[in-house]
């Protein structure tokens, strides 16, 4: 397959799955007991969330958020939307976020805001990749899988214009 | 007119406020007159003696679900209500903390003066003079706790503090009534300034800034502009010689953070100052956006492009 742009790939497959198992053992621990509602945030943690719940042994449900925040949706609405919003109701339920990339914090803020406005019992945050150096909104994340370099990435439900999301693997982009 | 004083044992509280009471003509509420008036109405004789003996009983449920403390409270603000008086002790303090037209005081004096004066009026022997004060302080301060969850010295409580080693009973009397007579009571005016104030429009100083604001506003995030300085430098005599304003307030997450969308040369002067912020106030949450990371931003969510750097 050609793969214009793709460069040396950063966390394999096998590392990706590793790590992956590593933070389930985690959560599951930490959640014994207990039934537990993932959270996903549509489109880049879809093959995160997918292998992270098949390593979970906890009761659990699965929903879905998706937001658009293409500029001409901000120059019209002045916000950014939620264009899927939750189908469960998550009053008095434990929440586990799951996100493909933490970096400002933004979306993550955002999100939780959202999720928190439905009273949920608890609220705690897994992510794929975490690059705190870009953070501006203080969140605490309690799960995270990977240190995010300072690169462009795709790969393992990360794109570049839609495309490389299907990557079992993340590798660096190079733009332009 | 409400005026509540708090006071020490022995620091003459009562008497003052007794005399308070006939200057100005105004009845005073005090402890008996609630035990008589409030309680028999709620509460069989048991609980009356078990309500003068310990505080914590004040949380007991009457047999109408309210607790006696809430009686109480209901009584209180009823007679404040209806009329101008004055409340000895009973928390009032804090049920009226808020009043708009409550002068709140508080009498102490200095513990050997304290002492002499019980050792006097008592009877008592100086060592029996401090177990009686030590006694009686405690109660005082287990019924504010108890029912407030407050401080009972807490100076903040309270508009005026009197120290009696130096003022004689007439001299502080008077001193209340002149302030409660010449209060400055906030008018309905002065709030809706104060509520102006936080309407009125924000003016950024930068564009950068403006345009951040709109990405949080993008967010659904609630900020504060420059809400906060904090000194990082003073000088060998305690004056403040650099200050720091950070330039967004995030409340909900409990983050400042700072454009340095400026010239490059100024960020290091930048990153120095919040390096010295964090050292200073430890456990204060503040992040930069640099230049790179603002442009990414404006350009995701097609935001006025070359937004000027700002200083």
């Amino acid at each position: 397959m050609n793969k214009p742009g793709v460069g040396k790939t950063i966390f394999t497959q096998e590392q990706i799955q590793e790590r992956i198992k590593e933070v389930a053992a985690d959560i599951n621990r930490d959640y014994e007991g207990q039934d537990v509602i993932i959270v996903s945030v549509l489109k880049g943690s879809i093959y995160f969330v997918a292998d992270l719940t098949r390593y979970l042994t906890i009761p659990l449900r699965i929903d879905f958020l998706s937001t658009k925040a293409s500029p001409e949706v901000i120059k019209k609405t002045g916000v950014i939307q939620f264009v899927k919003d939750l189908d469960f109701n998550l009053q008095g339920q434990h929440v586990l976020l799951v996100e493909d990339v933490v970096g400002t914090g933004l979306t993550l803020g955002l999100v939780c805001q959202h999720l928190e406005a439905t009273q949920p019992a608890s609220l705690k945050i897994c992510t794929l990749l975490d690059n705190p150096n870009e953070r501006l909104v203080t969140i605490n994340i309690d799960y995270r899988c990977f240190t995010m370099p300072d690169l462009y990435l795709v790969g393992y439900g990360l794109d570049h214009e839609e495309k490389y999301r299907n990557l079992p693997y993340i590798a660096e982009y190079h733009r332009g | 007119m409400l005026i509540t004083v708090s006071r020490q044992t022995g620091s003459l509280g009562q008497e003052i406020t007794d005399l308070l009471g006939q200057n100005m003509n105004l009845p005073v509420i005090n402890r008996d007159v609630a035990m008589r008036n409030v309680f028999p109405e709620v509460a069989s004789q048991h609980e009356i003696h078990m309500l003068a003996e310990s505080p914590s009983f004040f949380l007991t449920t009457a047999s109408d679900g309210l607790t006696f403390a809430q009686h109480l409270e209901n009584r209180l603000r009823t007679r404040v209500a209806a009329e101008s008086l004055i409340i000895f002790g009973l928390g009032a303090q804090i049920i009226f903390a808020n009043h708009p037209g409550a002068l709140h005081v508080k009498i102490i004096a200095s513990p050997e003066v304290r002492i002499g004066r019980i050792m006097q009026s008592q009877g008592l022997e100086k060592k029996d003079a401090e177990r009686f004060l030590e006694l009686s302080d405690r109660k005082h301060k287990r019924y504010i706790s108890a029912l407030y969850g407050k401080d009972w010295s807490d100076p903040l409580l309270y508009h005026i503090t009197l120290n009696t080693d130096y003022l004689n009973i007439n001299e502080a009397a008077a001193l209340i009534q002149f302030m409660a007579e010449n209060q400055q009571v906030p008018t309905p005016e002065a709030d809706t300034a104060v509520e102006a104030q936080k309407l009125k429009p924000v003016v950024f100083k930068h564009q950068s800034e403006e345009e951040f604001a709109k990405i949080l506003d993008m967010h659904g995030m609630e900020w504060e502009y420059e809400p906060r300085t904090f000194p990082i430098k003073w000088d060998a005599e305690g004056n403040v010689i650099q200050a720091f304003s950070p330039d967004f307030y995030l409340p909900r997450f409990d983050t400042y953070i700072e454009l340095t969308t400026m010239d490059q040369r100024y960020v290091a002067q930048k990153k120095k100052k919040v390096q010295l912020l964090r050292k200073l106030y430890p456990g204060t949450n503040i992040n930069i956006v640099f230049k790179k990371d603002f442009n990414t931003l404006i350009k995701r969510f097609g935001l006025l492009k070359g937004a000027q750097p700002n200083e």
